[in-house]
């Protein structure tokens, strides 16, 4: 279970990252974010992104989104170069930060992917209560995002991303700004819906037990700057539960291995 | 807003301080000459005349009565002559500057905020156009008033310029800020979504500067009637402007008072206009106080 000794052929790699680097000019000095990270990602695979804070894991996910321009290296999506600035079709982004729209209410901002598509009213309406009901959202779809709470709007924002049924689904700490317990709840809800769409999953996080209880494969980032330190499969059964998983012997032993190797990425990020 | 759940009171101190006001008004000069040292000479109703004139002169100037103090009647057609006699009748000034109120602000408006969600949203424009911008605004618009007479007769056309003048720099602003400050998250989550270019502008940038543009609106409303009234100053042959030029030059103050008072309700009602059209725009944004 050691750093890259897993290889994918051409055709079941969906995302694709090879030497990619990232440099920042802030005020004159360069800030390198980003140092010669690649990976692949096989389609239907849910990856983790594991990594102390500042150490490049929304700059690498921002890159694959076409947010941010790489300084050098190569991305590609089903054999596609990305291209900077231009979104790439299926694939989905949920933001580390609330980005839900507070001028739209919950529908109409789930409803929005596919508004800019030109999806007809009839139909719109269909796919966004069943997203509501999915959600557990029922009740507010003519609410303003500014009447939920954290966790509603997190679900909210979810799906409006999932509503257009992406292949891809980019995630920067989604779950990050919630308490334990309804963040269990949101894996719970995350889990069922991978495991029905099997999309392929990018998960940014700095939470060590979200990792293992959602993804297959964990790679652990260096303190800045950003490198692959590790990587770890996750081998527990599908489908999983969120809360049982956290209890089972497996679990223990997986997060006491990486924790310590985490550990240290925490101390050498923390010092000058 | 702690003491609001006693609205009959602060009605009743409002009912109160209007009467205080339009008494002293009524009266105040009365007392004059027993107690100069209390009642100011400026009190004079040569000057600001009193509430009883000024109704009365109401009465006259919107025909409603003859200059004679009689009562015109309707049906024996001395109301309609009145109207057809009179080219500046308090109905028509009110109608014409109204008309040019509302010109001048719809393009000025619409001007100002097309040109700030442009420049706003390009670096490139707004670097160019800077010093500009800069240049113009630094000149008081009024000032110009009299180059747009000039330019453009007496005519309506001058009223609607001068008015377009003042507003669309204030619309331009707060239109421009709301669209430089607006949060990069919301453009890239519509991006991803698959957004197009003037996706964005529709349904992003423009609802995100909404509050701005309404922060500008109540002023612009001001400033579009400013702009009309001092165009008519300077030179028209109809508006209230007009009439306030006629009546001064009669040493009228009554008149005076009845076009500024109507210049007031004006303004009370555009501006409840737009207080009832941003609350329904940004609506969602009562949310975030109600409940
Ligand atoms: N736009 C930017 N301009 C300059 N520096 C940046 C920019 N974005 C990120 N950085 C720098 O790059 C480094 C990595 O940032 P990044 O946001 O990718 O970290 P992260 O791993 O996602 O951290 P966290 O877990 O706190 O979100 C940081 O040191 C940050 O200061
Ligand atoms: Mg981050």
């Amino acid at each position: 279970m050691h750093a890259s000794q897993f290889v994918a052929s051409p055709v079941t790699r969906r995302i694709d990252v090879r030497g990619l680097c990232k440099t920042f000019q802030l005020a004159g000095t360069a800030i390198e974010a980003v140092r010669d990270v690649s990976f692949s990602v096989r389609r239907g695979e849910f990856v983790a992104l594991l990594g102390p804070s500042g150490s490049g894991k929304s700059t690498v996910l921002n890159m694959i989104a076409t947010l941010v321009k790489p300084t050098s290296g190569q991305i590609l999506i089903d054999g596609t170069p990305v291209v900077p600035g231009q979104a790439t079709p299926n694939v989905g982004y949920v933001f580390q930060r609330d980005t839900l729209f507070p001028w739209r209410t919950v529908a109409d901002n789930i409803g929005y992917g596919l508004q800019l598509a030109g999806v007809p009213v009839a139909e719109r309406k269909e796919r966004i209560d069943a997203c509501l009901m999915q959600a557990g959202l029922q009740d507010f779809g003519n609410a303003y995002p500014s009447a939920l709470s954290g966790g509603m709007r997190q679900r909210a924002a979810l799906m409006r991303t999932l509503v257009v049924e992406p292949q891809v689904l980019l995630m920067d700490e989604p779950f990050g700004a919630l308490d334990t317990h309804t963040k269990i709840d949101m894996h719970d809800v995350l889990l069922r819906i991978w495991e029905r769409e099997q999309q392929t999953v990018l998960f940014v996080t700095h939470d060590l037990g979200e990792a293992l209880t959602l993804a297959d494969r964990i790679i652990l980032f260096s303190a800045r700057p950003g490198r692959i330190k590790e990587s770890f499969e996750v081998d527990f059964a599908r489908p999983r539960n969120a809360v049982k998983i956290r209890e089972t012997p497996r679990y223990a032993e997986l997060f006491q291995l990486i924790w310590h190797s985490l550990g240290e990425e925490f101390i050498k990020g923390r010092s000058p | 807003m702690r003491r609001a759940r006693r609205p009959g009171r602060t009605l009743a101190w409002q009912v109160l301080i209007c009467l205080c006001i339009l008494s002293i008004w009524q009266w105040g000069y009365d007392l004059h000459d027993r107690l100069p040292w209390l009642v100011p000479d400026l009190l004079d109703p040569y000057f600001i005349s009193k509430p009883s004139d000024i109704f009365e002169h109401f009465l006259i100037l919107s025909c409603l009565k003859s200059k004679l103090g009689v009562f015109n009647g309707w049906f024996n057609g001395e109301f309609g002559r009145c109207m057809a006699r009179s080219e500046n009748n308090l109905w028509i000034a009110t109608a014409v500057t109204l008309k040019n109120t509302f010109f001048g602000f719809v393009t000025g408006v619409s001007s100002g905020f097309a040109a700030g969600l442009l420049l706003g949203r390009s670096d490139r424009l707004s670097a160019i156009f800077q010093p500009f911008i800069t240049a113009v605004n630094s000149i008081p618009r009024i000032a110009l008033a009299p180059i747009i007479v000039l330019a453009f007769g007496i005519g309506d056309t001058s009223k609607i310029v001068t008015s377009w003048i003042v507003v669309v720099f204030l619309v331009f602003f707060n239109t421009f800020e709301g669209a430089r400050s607006i949060d990069e998250g919301f453009v890239n989550a519509a991006r991803l979504l698959g957004a197009s270019e003037w996706q964005i502008t529709r349904t992003v940038v423009v609802p995100s500067t909404m509050a701005w543009v309404f922060a500008s609106l109540t002023p612009a409303i001001s400033f579009a009637l400013i702009g009309v009234i001092v165009g008519e100053f300077i030179g028209a042959e109809r508006g209230i402007g007009r009439l306030i030029i006629e009546s001064e030059a009669r040493a009228e103050a009554s008149g005076m008072m009845v076009a500024v008072i109507v210049l007031m309700l004006v303004g009370v009602a555009l501006s409840a206009l737009i207080w009832r059209l941003q609350a329904y725009l940004l609506r969602w944004q009562q949310h975030n106080l109600a409940e």
